[in-house]
């Protein structure tokens, strides 16, 4: 004969599912995480009811349940490793990056970088779905506008050659920063062969 | 230094055309980002539709990418930010601007549920605050960079 079914054992566990669940709610786990030279930063995790919570430096945590503010929590490096390594493990190659120089005043390659586009060529085929941004930029000689101008020259002429040699147009984006950001700092109206460029990511 | 004067003024007059110009080119591709790593069954649903987000999926506002059991995906941004997933997880781009000359915008992604690893791109450069993920409890931004979110599923 085959053994009662226990009701009442039966309908305690079922509460204590239900009231566990109700409990648990969407537990949320919040980590600082630091970037590729070590360094971190401070978050700030500010729930719609309570107060916020700061976490500062690589691997601070906080957990948030429902209804109450988040709290610091004590996850080691690993464990945050552990909890998020899908999430880790797929996070995009960063972008490749080549710097190409320009004859001054013009939108025209040194002879020695048009030698380094061919890298960026072959970088582009390594890739599995591959977009480049291009970003002009200038020294400081000349008015603001005019290098905001000349450095977005810079930036489309390079898009045109990667797209004349085969690259979709919607894959490669230009972009001109002007004098704002200098791989060497000068003062205004110097002339610095270094900062006459264009960037290319390969990403 | 009255021509540096004057043209300190025509920069600044020049600048806001200038900005025009850099804006549309800006958005002149369509889209806001790429998915560049893709594992398992990963889907985006736009418009009400679904549909598989293969690597080289290109990303709109509003999309909201789906990951599933096996899952996981690896997002990029015109301004070089990643937004990654593990599996089980739902993620809305609910906003995303940004300028290419000045580096100014703003980035929104929603974490419904699941982990998900963000790395600030250029955008952060400009204005670390302007890259932000909310969750269903909480707003999430700040000076760091890189960071982490687990939003557990039921």
């Amino acid at each position: 004969m085959k053994k009662p079914v226990n009701f009442p054992a039966l309908t305690l566990s079922a509460l204590a599912i239900v009231l566990l669940a109700g409990c648990a709610g969407q537990r949320e786990t919040y980590v600082v995480l630091p970037d590729a030279k070590g360094q971190a930063g401070t978050l700030t995790v500010t729930p719609k009811e309570g107060q916020a919570l700061k976490l500062q430096g690589a691997y601070a945590s906080g957990v948030g349940k429902p209804g109450s503010a988040p709290v610091p929590a004590k996850l080691t490096e690993e464990e945050i490793k552990a909890a998020f390594a899908e999430a880790l493990s797929a996070r995009p190659d960063a972008p490749a990056k080549f710097t190409l120089y320009f004859r001054e005043g013009s939108d025209e390659l040194t002879p020695e970088s048009r030698k380094d586009f061919e890298n960026v060529l072959a970088e582009v085929k390594k890739r599995a779905a591959p977009d480049v941004i291009v970003v002009g930029h200038t020294d400081r000689v000349g008015l603001l506008q005019d290098n905001d101008r000349l450095a977005l020259r810079r930036a489309e002429k390079m898009r045109q050659e990667l797209v004349k040699l085969g690259l979709p147009a919607d894959s490669v984006q230009a972009a001109g920063r002007g004098e704002r950001e200098p791989l060497v700092p000068t003062a205004d109206e110097v002339a610095e062969p270094k900062n006459r460029r264009v960037e290319m990511l390969v990403r | 230094m009255d021509y540096k004067k004057t043209s300190v003024l025509s920069a600044l007059i020049g600048a806001g055309l200038v900005l025009g110009a850099s804006q549309a080119h800006a958005q002149a591709a369509g889209w806001v980002g790429q998915v560049k790593v893709s594992r398992g069954i990963v889907q985006l649903e736009r418009g009400g539709q679904r549909f598989p987000a293969p690597v080289g999926l290109r990303l709109k506002e509003n999309d909201v990418i789906l990951t599933e059991a096996n899952g996981s995906v690896g997002l990029m941004f015109n301004d070089n930010s990643t937004l990654s997933m593990g599996p089980n997880g739902e993620v809305v781009l609910e906003r995303y601007a940004y300028d290419s000359t000045t580096y100014l915008g703003a980035f929104d992604a929603f974490v419904k549920r699941g982990a998900v690893s963000l790395e600030a791109g250029n955008l952060a450069n400009a204005a670390p605050e302007s890259v932000r993920v909310k969750t269903p409890q909480a707003e999430i931004k700040g000076q760091a960079r890189n960071f982490a979110v687990n939003v557990e599923g039921k």
